[in-house]
């Protein structure tokens, strides 16, 4: 169905301005007093750690030890929905939390338990110095102890753990952190959105006939017949059961609309009950019975597993008909419409996850992360898709400014301008949304992993910037993060870290005994040619994608062994009609997409070398070693040069240093693409490094850019910016033609681009148009994605002085929207060290 | 043929002086000597060293400049930093600023061709073009470079890219001329309307310059016109309702946008880098209340009937 051509049936003015920058001590964005309530008793409300999810799992998973693992995971997911306690908050329009209070994250021991038991024993995450999580009681804190102890043996990590050899740990986060792959190691992979559309049409119960269907069809021959039998009968488990948690929640309305003595509250408790019956297994007939399956849905997939970034898909496009219908037909107005979207955007933000230390490090923030709602763009035919819910979706975020939903703007040739002008109008807003996608080069990126270019078009956000396609593709985008500055480091010196020595844990089974961690690829002090260098990061990239890769295939053989998804797997039609379970390959299109940081690290190392010791011979290699070796100390010269402005740099329009960037990018790409993976498709490779790259510029010793020690590496596909200055001195425009040499499609996990600019360059109308044509050009250019922080320095330091003022002031951390007074304090100063530009 | 300019910056994305996103280009020299210049280093004509201490790495650990500096005593150093040139001895020769590894000595101007100069201006063609901006050249006075600007200029018709000039107009005509062809905007400012006062501030008396506004505005040219609202200078009543009377009566109203630019303190590093005092130093003011007085100043040009706006804004 073509969704182009839609009539207006009531939008909000277009050009509607909503504030410029971060403003302190607003309460009331919103015109709904409904909205800023439920919003503020969010911000108002602690983060806790709640134990009934681990409870109720735990107590299933004994009393089926002897059962096939789907259905392990269908009882436990059956036990926790008919017993976890129901929460309908005041004003709430909406119902469905992730089987815990809003804003407590439950607790997944399927996944992993040994960091759990590990921290609360040793560094409890009350006193963590961010993303801090509170036990309710000491009653609560053994229980959770006993009940993981059980765990321990019987989860994904477990297995995983068993499996790794010592060449693939030696680079993992047991390692030196060269890649990490902690977000599938200890927790669910997630990253993908549903096909919404087809929930919203056949309900619950048009899935369960469907599996019971194919359940009755099975063919006893099919070597498989067991598999797929368990398969759809742990479907049919877990899908009766969301009907009758929905049926519970309409009980729960009916009750409380029975108590209250306010008449409004109760016809909203009523309506409440009447939407939570109709859809607990029938189809959504109206608007608002579309967000409630969608939200119950959504919070189920989250009760099955903690895989983050969720996502909504097209939302505009599969709410649409709802909105319409109802529009048309006069029982909504635009206003009632509006007002749902928003207390549903509050809503997003309730679902918290307990992350352990390590991950939390490469992604700070206690939300699951990644919820990307995409709106706009071309639909299937190639149309322009914008309809009067596009601009009510800005709309709702501009009156809410939370960490979610994470909007983002398909933008393409013929995007009107009306909705340039919205989108614009959010950015400069200051509060981190929307992000901003091109269809020109996402769209061949989904064609370079197969699809077709119908497909290719529908595609979604999943996450921070990975492109997916909603319902046929399982891609455990976000796999692992690669630290590309710490391979430069064997680099440079024979495949040995810098700092190879004694002190390191890994000594006596490394370089105690003559060995080096990476393969000897050769060393900056014997290099004959540059030529001979870029062949040695070639090497160190094969071996360490092969480390990476190797890994990612046992860790994506554990999901499948021990945590099957049969109620995740039941809204993918190809793994529906095969009987296969999403782990087991089930989707029609799976991936595995690890991501490359620090490549502009590395890109002004090689132009540095390049220029220094083979150009001009300024230096010897071997000086250039040393200095780094030394971390700058006793080369105070050769630090100013590599820094200043005389040097080549990635992000200056020079083509010299970004051909180099070029060269990296492409040598990521190429030894991650292509190589297979467990579920019968290929790895797909991102450039992009969230905030991971302040966690990995802390294991990396000093780099030949004129980083020192411990200093964050580049971030994303952005330029370097170290304490000895910012490398990119021509302005944004500038910037934009770097990173546009290379080919973005080529990334097929995404990259990412952050750009800030201050206040003042975006003021005014002129401002505001000069915006829209600075995007319109870069989205020319065709890169994949960029998104914007349109806020001084001054503002981030203010907050760092004061941040009970600044709560929920939103910065963009890469991909990633965030509270910035929740962060770190390195990843606070790294985003105050990214240059700000002013037009 | 084949011009060299003497190009102190070349700044892209600029959205201050003109419409759109444009390339600046800054020209050195300038007959004038505002006291309020933010571009001290435009002011003389030759390509010269300046000095940022801060960033020097000490001379004890580095001292690459003294070495290759050909004369005795020209760099100063203070506590082990390199803090100025003495500027009677210096020639410029740049030796200094070749050796620096560090950006502590900047090279102020670059003699650069019309071929190079329109290399980096085409880097940002589409930029141009969806914001309706272009090139700017601005100074310095670029007139005292006429011919290089008219060449370049008009290569920038030839390829479709819009031109503005932003010039004192302290020249003589015939200079402007051979450049006005090929500009479409012209942006100047009126720093004070009694000639008096303007050679206190500015080093130069103003009749030149109001008459050359004359003939651009006889020639109906696309004129944003500047005051550069400097505190108990040239922000009294009298020199305000001076301004708008000329613009007024000569002009004839040819005035696409009066903009008001209220004072800053910019420039301030430069003229450190320079060895020239800043004359701005004790200029304390109210940044609030003096904005307030300044959008009072537009309110009165707008009462006139001139379309005056505060910043460099052309919209509201």
């Amino acid at each position: 169905m073509s969704l182009i051509h839609t009539d207006a049936c009531g939008t909000e003015p277009f050009d509607k301005t909503y504030s410029l920058g971060y403003q302190v001590h607003h309460k009331d964005w919103s015109p709904f007093p409904r909205v800023n309530h439920l919003r503020q008793t969010f911000l108002d409300r602690p983060y806790e750690i709640d134990v009934e999810r681990l409870r109720l799992v735990t107590e299933a998973y004994k009393e089926h030890e002897g059962s096939p693992r789907k259905l392990q995971c269908a009882y436990a997911f059956e036990n926790v929905l008919l017993n976890t306690q129901l929460f309908i908050y005041d004003e709430d329009l909406i119902v469905g939390e992730i089987a815990a209070p809003a804003k407590a994250s439950p607790i997944y021991p399927e996944f992993s338990v040994h960091w759990i038991i590990d921290e609360i024993l040793h560094s409890p995450f009350e006193e963590r110095e961010h993303d801090q999580f509170y036990i309710r009681n000491e009653e609560e804190r053994q229980e959770i102890l006993e009940l993981c102890a059980y765990w321990e043996g019987r989860t994904v990590a477990d297995l995983i753990e068993s499996r790794l050899d010592e060449d693939q740990i030696k680079g993992s986060e047991a390692g030196k952190k060269i890649f990490q792959t902690n977000l599938y190691h200890f927790a669910g992979t997630g990253h993908l959105a549903i096909d919404y559309a087809k929930l919203l049409r056949v309900g619950y119960n048009g899935l369960i006939q469907e599996a019971e269907e194919h359940l009755a069809n099975l063919d006893m021959r099919d070597p498989e017949y067991a598999d797929k039998k368990e398969f759809y009968q742990a479907m049919i488990i877990m899908h009766k059961a969301a009907k009758k948690y929905i049926l519970r929640y309409a009980e729960l309305a009916k009750e409380q609309a029975e108590k209250t003595a306010d008449a409004k509250r109760k016809e909203e408790l009523y309506a409440i009950e009447k939407n939570c019956r109709q859809i607990a297994g029938g189809p959504a007939r109206t608007f608002w019975q579309a967000m409630q399956l969608f939200n119950l849905a959504t919070t189920l997939i989250q009760v099955e597993s903690n895989g983050h970034s969720i996502s909504y898909g097209r939302m505009d496009q599969w709410l649409y008909p709802y909105y319409e219908a109802d529009m048309k037909n006069g029982t909504i107005t635009k206003e009632f419409a509006l007002e749902l979207i928003e207390v549903e955007y509050v809503k997003m933000n309730n679902p918290t996850k307990l992350k352990d230390k390590g991950s939390m490090a490469v992604r700070n923030g206690r939300g699951f992360g990644g919820e990307s709602l995409t709106i706009g763009g071309v639909d299937r035919d190639g149309k322009d898709a914008t309809n009067d819910l596009t601009m009510l979706m800005l709309e709702g975020s501009a009156h809410t400014r939370m960490m979610n939903p994470w909007v983002c703007v398909r933008m393409h040739e013929k995007t009107p301008y009306e909705l340039k002008v919205k989108t614009v109008e959010c950015i400069r807003a200051g509060y981190g949304h929307p992000k901003l996608f091109n269809d020109a080069s996402a769209i061949k990126g989904m064609l370079r992993k197969g699809m077709t270019l119908e497909e290719a078009r529908d595609y979604c956000v999943v996450g921070c910037v990975e492109i997916s396609l909603p319902g046929k593709e399982y891609g455990w985008h976000d796999a692992a993060y690669v630290n590309t500055a710490k391979m430069m480091e064997m680099v440079l010196n024979g495949g040995r870290c810098l700092d190879c020595g004694p002190h390191c844990a890994r000594w006596e089974r490394c370089g105690a005994l003559g060995k080096q961690i990476g393969p000897d690829t050769g060393s900056l002090a014997s290099y004959k040619s540059f030529d001979e260098v870029l062949e040695s990061v070639d090497k160190q990239f094969e071996y360490w994608t092969n480390q990476m890769c190797s890994s990612l295939c046992i860790i994506d053989n554990a999901h499948r062994a021990r945590k099957p998804l049969p109620y995740l797997s039941a809204f993918y039609e190809d793994s529906m009609a095969s009987g296969r379970d999403l782990t087991e390959g089930g989707a029609k299109y799976n991936g595995i997409g690890p991501q490359a940081s620090g490549i502009a690290t590395c890109a002004d190392s090689l132009a540095a070398i390049k220029q220094l010791v083979f150009d001009e011979k300024r230096c010897t290699g071997e000086e250039l070693l040393q200095a780094v070796k030394d971390n700058w100390k006793g080369h105070e010269k050769l630090y100013a040069l590599v820094n200043s402005s005389k040097v080549h740099h990635y992000g200056n329009d020079d083509d010299y240093a970004d051909e180099l960037f070029k060269f990296m990018f492409e040598c990521y790409c190429r030894h991650i693409r292509g190589r297979k993976n467990p579920r019968g498709g290929e790895f797909s490779p991102g450039v992009y490094s969230v905030n991971a790259n302040v966690a990995m510029g802390m294991n990396t010793n000093a780099s030949v850019d004129g980083r020192k020690a411990g200093e964050a590496i580049s971030d994303n596909m952005g330029p370097v910016h170290t304490d000895g200055g910012s490398h990119d001195l021509n302005g944004p425009t500038a910037i934009v033609n770097s990173l546009a040499k290379v080919d973005h499609s080529l990334a097929t996990n995404g990259t990412l681009m952050n750009l800030k600019f201050s206040q003042e360059a975006v003021a005014g109308v002129e401002g505001r148009d000069n915006l829209i044509s600075f995007i319109e050009e870069y989205m020319a250019k065709e890169p994949m994605h960029v998104q914007f922080n349109i806020m001084s320095s001054e503002t981030m330091r203010a907050a760092q002085k004061k941040p009970e003022d600044y709560k929920d002031m939103l910065v963009r951390v890469a991909g990633y929207s965030a509270y910035f007074v929740e962060l770190g304090k390195p990843l606070q100063k790294d985003l105050i060290q990214r240059t700000e530009l002013h037009f | 043929m084949a011009q060299q300019g003497n190009v102190f910056n070349i700044q892209r994305f600029t959205i201050h002086d003109g419409p759109g996103m444009r390339t600046e280009l800054f020209l050195k020299g300038c007959p004038l000597r505002c006291e309020w210049c933010s571009n001290p280093e435009s002011w003389t004509s030759s390509v010269q060293p300046g000095v940022y201490k801060t960033k020097c790495i000490s001379q004890k650990k580095c001292g690459m400049c003294k070495e290759e500096c050909p004369k005795e005593d020209v760099l100063q150093f203070v506590r082990g930093k390199l803090t100025s040139i003495d500027r009677s001895k210096c020639t410029n020769c740049l030796a200094c600023y070749q050796a620096c590894p560090s950006d502590a000595i900047k090279q102020w101007g670059k003699w650069m061709s019309v071929d190079e100069c329109m290399k980096e201006i085409k880097k940002d063609l589409g930029y141009y073009e969806r914001s309706g901006g272009g090139v700017t050249v601005s100074g310095g006075e670029p007139l005292l470079q006429s011919d290089f600007v008219a060449e370049l200029f008009s290569r920038c018709k030839d390829e479709g890219i819009q031109t503005c000039l932003e010039s004192t107009f302290c020249t003589e005509w015939e200079e402007a001329e051979k450049v006005l062809p090929y500009t479409d905007i012209v942006i100047s400012d009126l720093k004070h309307m009694s000639s008096e006062v303007h050679r206190k501030y500015t080093g130069v008396t103003n009749e030149r310059i109001l008459d050359n506004l004359k003939r651009l505005a006889d020639g109906h040219r696309e004129l944003i016109l500047r005051i550069p609202v400097i505190p108990g200078v040239n922000d009294d009543r009298e020199n305000i309702e001076a301004a708008a009377d000329f613009i007024i009566r000569e002009l004839k109203g040819n005035v696409r946008t009066l903009q008001l630019l209220s004072f800053m303190r910019l420039g301030e590093e430069k003229y450190q880098s320079l060895g020239i005092p800043y004359k701005m130093e004790h200029v304390k003011i109210n940044r609030k209340s003096f904005q307030k007085h300044v959008e009072e100043l537009a309110d009165y040009f707008n009462s006139r009937g001139i379309h005056c706006l505060v910043g460099t804004k052309e919209k509201q």
